[in-house]
């Protein structure tokens, strides 16, 4: 029987970055910033996803289609979940089908889901990093319910952790007032994640779909570990609001394409005119690379 | 280098944004309250606004004042805008050329309503009207205190915008709309064109509630930039249904305008949606305002 703990060690994860293609998403630590600045934007969108959504067709729900999209807007590289893990309970079968079809776009970098609370979970987060070498997971604690007390979620974040990858959180995938009356999923209470990542010193979390509040987000920036995406960083200045209270390292750009219009949260990054040139390239490229580099 | 003129970072050209002719139905600084004396916050709110405005190519944006008929809880304010009516006028003063108003009415005050439709739609400048979904002037719209209200502002050409929500699991607050209950009233007033403000939110029940009240348009702005909702909603009403509205500047140009510009639709739809269509309805009120002035 296989004992998934034993794949994902830092040896390992090594030898399958460099076989998968993810060292690809290495970025050089000595590339100056003069060097950097020099370079045409090449925009990573950290918050993807691939198929269908649950609940109704998407105009881009076609991996091709999308991709096409997403390159009109300039983005080179894509972090890609998967919308069969909100609901499905095979998520090895959910992981390989992202996988398999992320190898299709050079763009593509699968990012597996992982649910603590199924039987054998263990297994699917050691297929994500060993057999597809992916870089991080995602985790949906509102649709697979639990909450972030729950000891199988800190055992997760554990093992990623040690595996220096790093885990994508979905605070929320859909507004709670259109929600489905039959499924309905509140937003992630996020109160106890910095308490999680305190004892955890080297873990890193971005948390996708969230929409800023001002006294949790208080807590939640003191955390440097914790990280933040663009999607529903909603309001005029919300984006460099968020930079500003956070810092623009721990800011990167995420669409929640194809279920919100990938367009919106790329406008929303520039549109007050109030992140610099440097901001704006920290924010839509260089983060992201920074953080898949280290984990690998 | 970042080479904004190239990508535009997901906005379609310049060029390409100003033959749309954008006019904004909704837009909202301090929507809620202008400030205690009447303008401050909302002045800074639409300042804060303009750097999205100017990216957007904007031609002209509505915003929705309080006039002091008790559409806010700060009663001091409500007797300072009745006893200073000309702060209500200072933005419009201020950005001539850009603003437009509408007036927020109070439903539970039917002759303080009235009366101000007659100061500020039949005398001017203002071109119409909001009904709220919350605070103390929000009644829904199918309490018959409503329909006075909507015969006069019939009477003055006036446009109807009316907040609605269609929220899972149901109404959260008194005084709130469906959109349902919309195409309810519009039904008793055929010869009259009703906004149904974001399209009921839950825009997949909105768009079919409406769907066959022809004198209701849906407004696109306040929820998320949600994929496939243009889409549908020019499937099932006609793009000739459908104005643009921002909700700057507590929602973003990016959600708002993306969901037109990044929908799969025409060209000349876009067109519709951006500022067509709002010009078409306003007309009417715009050219009695004007024949006024001139005459």
């Amino acid at each position: 029987m296989t004992r998934p703990n034993d794949s994902i060690n830092r040896r390992d994860v090594l030898q399958i970055a460099a076989a998968s293609g993810a060292a690809s998403l290495l970025v050089s630590q000595s590339t100056s910033a003069v060097e950097e600045e020099s370079q045409p934007l090449k925009i990573v969108d950290t918050n993807v996803s691939l198929f269908h959504w649950p609940f109704r067709r998407l105009p881009l729900d076609q991996t091709a289609k999308l991709i096409k999209k997403l390159r009109t807007l300039g983005v080179t590289q894509v972090w890609a979940g998967s919308f069969e893990g909100l609901l499905h309970r095979d998520l090895a079968g959910v992981n390989g089908r992202l996988a398999q079809e992320c190898r299709q776009h050079r763009e593509l970098v699968p990012i597996g889901t992982v649910n603590p609370l199924l039987p054998g979970w263990e297994h699917d987060l050691g297929q994500c990093f060993g057999k597809h070498g992916m870089p991080a997971v995602r985790v949906y604690p509102n649709y697979h319910g639990y909450t972030l007390q729950e000891p199988r979620f800190l055992q997760l974040l554990e093992k990623v952790t040690t595996a220096g990858r790093f885990l994508q959180l979905a605070a929320m995938m859909e507004d709670t007032r259109t929600q489905h009356v039959q499924h309905q999923a509140a937003d992630v209470d996020l109160e106890p994640l910095p308490a999680l990542l305190d004892r955890l010193g080297r873990a890193r979390v971005q948390i996708l779909n969230w929409r800023p509040r001002a006294a949790l987000l208080e807590k939640l920036a003191k955390i440097p570990g914790i990280f933040f995406d663009t999607a529903r960083a909603e309001g005029t200045d919300g984006v460099p609001q968020l930079v500003e209270k956070v810092g623009k390292e721990r800011v990167m750009f995420g669409s929640h394409a194809p279920f919100l219009i990938p367009e919106a949260a790329l406008i929303r990054v520039h549109e007050s005119s109030r992140l610099s040139k440097s901001s704006l390239r920290t924010v839509l490229a260089a983060n992201a690379r920074r953080l898949a580099g280290k984990g690998a | 280098m970042i080479d904004n003129a190239t990508l535009r970072l997901g906005l379609p050209t310049v060029e390409q944004l100003t033959q749309y002719r954008i006019w904004d139905s909704y837009f909202t600084p301090s929507h809620s309250y202008p400030g205690a004396d009447g303008t401050s916050s909302l002045v800074r709110e639409i300042e804060r606004s303009l750097p999205a405005i100017k990216k957007g190519q904007f031609e002209k944006l509505c915003y929705f004042p309080h006039v002091g008929i008790g559409t806010t809880t700060d009663n001091r304010l409500e007797e300072r805008l009745r006893a200073e009516p000309e702060l209500i006028l200072k933005p419009l003063e201020r950005w001539p050329k850009l603003l437009m108003g509408m007036i927020q009415l109070n439903a539970n005050d039917v002759p303080a309503s009235l009366a101000a439709l007659d100061r500020w739609l039949r005398d001017g400048p203002m071109l119409g009207v909001y009904f709220t979904g919350s605070g103390p002037g929000a009644a829904t719209c199918t309490d018959k205190k409503v329909l006075p209200l909507v015969e006069r502002i019939a009477e003055l050409n006036g446009v109807i915008m009316q907040h609605t929500w269609f929220i899972t699991g149901g109404k959260d607050r008194p005084g709130q709309t469906t959109p349902a209950e919309l195409a309810g009233l519009a039904a008793k007033f055929p010869k009259q064109k009703f906004l149904c403000a974001h399209a009921g939110g839950e825009w997949q029940k909105g768009i079919r509630a409406v769907r066959d009240q022809q004198n209701i348009l849906v407004e696109t702005s306040g929820f998320d930039a949600t994929a496939g909702f243009i889409e549908m909603a020019v499937r099932e009403l006609g793009a000739e249904r459908i104005v643009f509205g921002s909700h700057l500047p507590s929602r973003s140009l990016g959600t708002e305008l993306g969901k037109i510009v990044g929908a799969e639709i025409s060209e000349r739809d876009k067109r519709l949606i951006l500022g067509d269509n709002y010009r078409k309805l306003l007309q009417p009120i715009l050219g009695q305002q004007q024949k006024k002035k001139q005459g």
